[in-house]
């Protein structure tokens, strides 16, 4: 099978520093793939250079089948979808002339922008000036200014950032829904149950480098202590290893009656960041 | 298919230059100068106010408004969902012109209905004027796409202003006729137009053509910087 993305050994210095360090990666098609990271670890970065903007120091990048040099033509330009971690809309224009702008950039007919809205939860705003927009509103109109043209694969740099949990949970759905009818997403965050609840794939990354990269059940499941916190009607908490000569005592502490409580041990992703990297995310 | 996303590029901008009042006052400014211009010199200007209310409306009308549009686009960080979408370097430069052109046409032909259009009935001198207005118009995209922020565009407007829009009142200054600075003077875009109008030569049409060159070369390199984020 192709990949949607396929990433060797790149890397990207900016003057003296390097922003990332010998990366590889693959994106599957059809999957949510999350890069996490904090604060300058080069999340931005390596978006860019998938997308064309930034053009690598070292290392070859295949988006789509095409490698680095040819990202920036208009065929592959219509394919792909991107809202940036700085993307903007014309504040004095309304939301449906914002649209019909890329509609017609992108060569989409412009009814679309009804389906859009609608899907986005945004119909009834489609005539309002853009100035006048929540927040949240505002992220979703960018959203939709990314998918109008119905990409292959899209590139989400830190879609939820500074959004109400509402809104979070608007979006979410918006791209859970976006991806079960066939699109490959590709999400920056640091936000880790966004990325638990996401996600197909996480990607760690801290200063530039992977420190780890899987599913995040198969994560949580690795750095899981494999024990059991048990709290009892009587106030004790036991710790109880997961292994079979253990098996009698659960047994005793069930047929006893004494569990109040039971728990196993699947540390959060950002537990397991804060694990791997010695630093905590946002 | 191109002409679609240039249409829709000047569709967008045409709307947004009627709700930005800060730029839809620009192509006032010279027909409210020519007015008075035309009030104190009761009845036929000289052939060099001629020229001025030109080299004005190409200053304030064409460069400053190109100026402002594109250092919004780049401030808000607009011009980037431009350059990440299938629109060329060049869809966006030609659909961006088109406001700025029709908006320029506009203001000088209000200005010459009221001065008269005589002097410039002429194959040469259009021909010039329409060289002069691709150096202002490459001119305001190179600096407006230069200076990253609205702000700042006030300051590089009053220079391109000063030297290239008003350059006929400079040589009003009484600088001695024949000093460097006044041969220098002499040299510049709207200087070359009046001499061509005086001399009947084609000599300054290449003069303009060299400036104008050298202006859509300045631009050139601007927009390959933005093109870029390296
Ligand atoms: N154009 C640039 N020129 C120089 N240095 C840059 C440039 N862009 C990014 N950097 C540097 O590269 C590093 C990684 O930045 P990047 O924006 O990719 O981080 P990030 O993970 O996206 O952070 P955030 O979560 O804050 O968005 C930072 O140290 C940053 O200062
Ligand atoms: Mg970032």
């Amino acid at each position: 099978m192709n990949h949607a993305v396929d990433v060797k050994g790149l890397r990207k210095v900016f003057g003296r520093s390097t922003a990332v360090h010998h990366v590889d990666f693959q994106v599957k098609q059809g999957e949510i793939f999350g890069l996490l990271g904090p604060s300058g670890s080069g999340k931005t970065t390596i978006v860019k250079m998938l997308t064309g903007e930034l053009s690598p120091t070292e290392g070859d990048v295949t988006v789509l089948g095409r490698s680095s040099e040819r990202l920036g033509t208009s065929d592959f330009k219509t394919k792909i979808g991107i809202l940036s971690d700085n993307s903007a809309l014309y504040e004095r224009l309304t939301v449906f002339d914002n649209l019909k702008l890329f509609c017609k950039l992108y060569d989409t007919p412009v009814h679309q922008i009804d389906v859009i809205l609608r899907d986005m939860d945004l119909h009834e705003e489609g005539d309002k000036t853009v100035a006048k927009l929540s927040k949240g509103m505002k992220q979703r109109v960018l959203l939709a200014k990314a998918l109008i043209h119905k990409p292959e694969l899209v590139f989400l740099d830190e879609p939820t950032s500074a959004l109400d949990p509402a809104s979070m949970a608007r979006i979410h759905r918006g791209l859970q829904k976006l991806n079960e009818a066939g699109t490959t997403i590709v999400l920056t965050t640091h936000n880790m149950e966004e990325a638990t609840e996401l996600c197909d794939r996480v990607a760690f990354l801290h200063q530039g480098e992977f420190q780890e990269i899987d599913s995040p059940a198969a994560l949580r499941y690795a750095y899981s202590t494999h024990t059991f916190h048990v709290e009892t009607f009587s106030g004790e908490q036991l710790v109880i290893e997961n292994e079979p000569e253990n098996a009698e005592r659960m047994k005793q502490l069930i047929e006893d009656g004494r569990i109040k409580t039971m728990q196993t041990d699947h540390p959060t992703l950002g537990q397991i960041f804060l694990k791997v990297t010695g630093k905590e995310l946002v | 298919m191109r002409i679609q996303r240039i249409s829709a590029i000047f569709e967008k901008d045409l709307k947004d230059f009627m709700k930005n009042m800060m730029v839809a006052l620009l192509p006032v400014t010279p027909v409210l100068m020519t007015l008075f211009f035309n009030q104190s010199g009761n009845g036929g200007l000289p052939v060099i106010m001629h020229y001025l209310i030109v080299g004005i409306t190409f200053s304030v009308v064409t460069s400053g408004s190109i100026m402002t549009i594109l250092a919004e686009e780049n401030e808000k960080h607009t011009l980037r969902g431009l350059i990440q979408s299938p629109a060329t370097l060049w869809d966006i430069i030609i659909g961006k012109s088109l406001v700025t052109g029709l908006v320029t046409v506009l203001s000088l032909a209000v200005s010459l209905f009221i001065v008269g259009i005589e002097p410039f009935l002429n194959f040469k001198i259009i021909m010039g004027i329409i060289l002069l207005f691709l150096f202002f118009l490459l001119l305001g995209i190179g600096v407006g796409l230069f200076a990253k922020s609205v702000a700042s565009t006030s300051a590089y407007l009053m220079i391109v202003m000063i030297l290239f829009g008003f350059t006929p009142m400079i040589t009003l200054l009484g600088i001695g006729e024949g000093s460097v600075i006044m041969n220098i003077i002499d040299m510049f875009p709207l200087m070359q137009v009046i001499e061509m109008h005086s001399a009947g030569t084609w000599a300054p049409l290449g003069v303009l053509t060299l400036w104008t060159a050298a202006s859509g070369m300045f631009t050139f390199v601007c927009f390959q910087k933005v093109m870029t984020d390296d």
